[in-house]
């Protein structure tokens, strides 16, 4: 009887499975995997038998390319400043939005804005921003503030020119960060704020022994999807600098992207979103490892 | 258990249909409704086609060109019965990457106008047709056309493809600038070039006498050519001695001059204003672009007072670079026959005079000085004798990159032209060896 039952359910939950786990095997595990082989050939795409067997030559020729290793660090610079930014301006923001003030809705609606802008626009906007010639931001520092006294080539620079596509980022990214504060400071209790607060604890004491405890979760549901996302950065680079200044400025998508469609190097680009994929892996793990909640708790 | 039947039987089909819906053809934009199909299981016999088969052509054209060739097509239908074209516009920023992922699933086009510097890279992945000695008129049809055109479609000794069209790039000025700075002509040597930029550069206006539109090579080509600047020798097997040739240098020093002088817009290296809005604003007096400028300035700068020049002359005289697009025949076509008869069409006098009435300059060199064709033409029929293709090689993108790069640097004071460039040769070797 038991042994019958679990036979009928186990036929209905296979067919129901069924659906999902095609569409994963056909677009997303058998890409991974012929990519991957991909990634050890000097690729013809029109003639894939005629592809060479290289070993790891793709891989190597990376490691050795200054160009890579400036994406990296790009990569990982613009995930880090990014990241840092909108957690903490996400949580302030959310802490204010959290309060009892007038026109609250229209406020939310302000700060979430930017997240449902096309990412194009926003980032021709920064580019016209960011101008070295009569741009918005040079005219600011030059005519109004005066603290420069010739124009800045913001995207000749292969330092400067990051500087818009980290502030892209922030500016639309804000947003999302404090609307998920904002929903992990709405489940905190009211009663137990109350209750600090009769205890005699301040602001700063509630904030640190209240309220960042009881967001744990938030904290780190945040973290991993945004640190996630910087690693993937593509679409500010690629609109923004399109890897000038001298090719300093590419993220490892954008170089990934080049490799693949410009340069028709299967091979390379397969190789890059592999060496991609391996430190988003171990990086994942090592947040999971230090980020799992404490024993006892 | 029987009534969860239906249910499973259900969720059979959506399954079904859900793969089958993947593995399905993906429809084709902008098909022409008039479009006779061709059943997929048509076959090809030899000569005479019997069953009506469709050609598929790709390509890029801007909303006049399309019009027009809408009638091109119509007109070749009529003549070749039994053969319908069914044509398809892209973007030309997703146009590789649909190229790519056509042929990598194997569903091509037939044919395929794009750009002449893709021909030598897809050619050396085995994804297009050798055409000599394929198609019947190939030798009449390259006897016909510019050697400039021509060479770009050349990949390890033979021809992938036919110049559908050309285009070069010519001296662009502001004759309000030049006769407010008192100068009666357009720069007809390098040294007149030099002197009228910063003599129509004015500092604290914030105009500047020449710009170009960045530092990938097509901006400084034409300088870079008229100076005598080679990048690599004929048989493509070295860039030392050609991209870091006295020559070369010199080309690319002189336009560090103009940059440090302040009498080159700064512009080129990224976050300034482009050389269309900048001429046609006034802020820009010279500038060097091609024939479409005729459209961009008549809808956007209608008061722009602007003439053509012949680059200014070097040491051996005028040159420019040769743009344009190759009409190709992919290796995946299923009708390579009639794909053969459209090509040759496309370069026939007809198709070429009809889609130069809206500014597409034919290859076809006997078309020089016809009345027919319009007069802004004649300039560049003019420089296309001397202007010289880029180097025809599967790796050119690459090779641009690195003379880009290089051209960076020395703008920014990293080294000096010699150095940039002798780096550029080290690498641009480095890619020919591969």
């Amino acid at each position: 009887m038991r042994e019958k039952k679990t036979r009928n359910q186990i036929a209905p939950a296979i067919i129901f499975l069924l659906p999902g786990f095609t569409l994963l095997i056909v677009f997303f595990l058998g890409p991974l995997l012929y990519s991957f082989r991909i990634s050890f050939f000097d690729w013809n795409f029109a003639h894939p038998d005629r592809s060479v067997y290289v070993g790891l030559q793709n891989y190597i020729t990376q490691f050795k390319s200054q160009i890579f290793q400036r994406a990296v660090s790009n990569t990982v610079i613009y995930t880090v400043i990014t990241v840092v930014v909108k957690m903490v301006l996400g949580f302030f923001v959310a802490v204010i939005l959290n309060q009892k003030l007038s026109g609250r809705t229209g406020f939310r609606v302000a700060y979430y804005l930017p997240v449902i802008t096309s990412w194009v626009i926003v980032s021709l906007l920064f580019t016209y921003m960011f101008s070295g010639m009569g741009g918005l931001v040079n005219y600011f520092l030059k005519d109004v503030l005066h603290v420069i006294d010739k124009n800045i080539m913001w995207l000749a620079d292969s330092t400067l020119a990051l500087v818009p596509v980290v502030l892209v980022d922030i500016w639309k990214g804000v947003g999302w960060a404090a609307v998920i504060f904002l929903a992990g400071l709405q489940s905190i209790p009211v009663e137990l704020l109350e209750a600090a607060e009769v205890d005699g604890a301040n602001r700063w004491q509630r904030l640190t022994g209240v309220m960042l405890p009881m967001m744990r979760g938030t904290l780190v549901f945040l973290l991993v999807v945004l640190v996630l996302g910087g690693l993937n950065a593509y679409v500010p680079f690629q609109l923004i600098t399109r890897g000038n200044p001298m090719d300093q400025t590419h993220s490892i998508l954008t170089l990934m992207y080049r490799a693949t469609f410009s340069r028709m190097n299967f091979g390379s680009g397969a190789a890059i979103s592999y060496l991609l994929t391996i430190f988003v892996f171990v990086l994942s793990v090592v947040q999971l490892k230090l980020l799992r909640k404490p024993a006892g708790e | 258990m029987k009534a969860r039947f239906p249910f499973i039987i259900l969720s059979v089909l959506i399954v079904m249909s859900i793969i089958l819906g993947a593995c399905a053809k993906v429809a084709t934009p902008e098909a022409p409704a008039d479009v006779t199909v061709a059943p997929n299981e048509v076959v090809v016999t030899e000569a005479p086609i019997a069953e009506p088969v469709t050609i598929k052509y790709w390509h890029t054209m801007s909303d006049a060109e399309a019009a027009k060739l809408n009638e091109v097509i119509s007109a070749f239908e009529s003549a070749n019965a039994g053969i319908s074209v069914q044509a398809t516009r892209y973007a030309w920023s997703d146009f590789k990457t649909a190229l790519l992922t056509a042929i990598a699933g194997g569903d091509v086009p037939d044919t395929v106008r794009m750009d002449i510097a893709w021909v030598s890279e897809f050619a050396s992945q085995g994804a297009l047709m050798q055409l000599d000695g394929f198609l019947p008129d190939f030798d009449a049809i390259a006897a016909s056309v510019f050697p400039g055109p021509l060479s770009t479609n050349k990949w390890d000794g033979h021809y992938y493809g036919l110049p559908q069209n050309t285009n070069t790039q010519v001296l662009v000025y502001n004759k309000a600038a030049f006769e407010a700075a008192g100068i009666a002509s357009a720069p007809a040597t390098i040294e007149e070039f030099v002197a009228d930029a910063c003599a129509l550069t004015d500092t604290a206006k914030g105009t500047y006498g020449f710009a170009e539109g960045g530092t990938y090579f097509w901006a400084p080509a034409p300088l870079f050519y008229a100076m005598g600047g080679k990048i690599v020798d004929d048989g493509i097997t070295t860039a030392t001695g050609y991209v870091n040739s006295a020559e070369s240098v010199a080309a690319f020093t002189m336009l560090k001059d103009l940059y440090d002088k302040g009498c080159m817009s700064p512009n080129l290296l990224g976050g300034g204003i482009a050389t269309d809005a900048g001429q046609g604003t006034g802020i820009y007096a010279m500038i060097i672009d091609g024939p479409w400028m005729v459209d961009i300035y008549k809808n956007n700068y209608p008061e722009l007072q602007f003439e053509f020049a012949l680059i200014p002359a070097g040491a051996t005289g005028t040159s420019s670079v040769v743009g344009g697009e190759d009409v190709v025949i992919l290796d995946g076509s299923k009708n390579k026959e009639a794909a053969a008869k459209w090509v040759s069409y496309l370069m026939s006098v007809e198709a070429q005079k009809a889609l130069a009435q809206v500014g597409v300059i034919p290859t076809i060199s006997s078309l020089a000085g016809d009345p027919d064709l319009p007069a802004h033409f004649g300039i560049f029929m003019e420089q296309l004798k001397t202007a010289q293709a880029r180097v025809p090689s599967p790796k050119w993108s690459d090779m641009d990159n690195a003379i880009n790069n290089a051209y960076q640097r020395i703008l920014n004071g990293d080294q000096t032209p010699q150095e940039a460039l002798d780096q550029a040769a080290t690498e641009i070797n480095a890619l020919i060896a591969q």
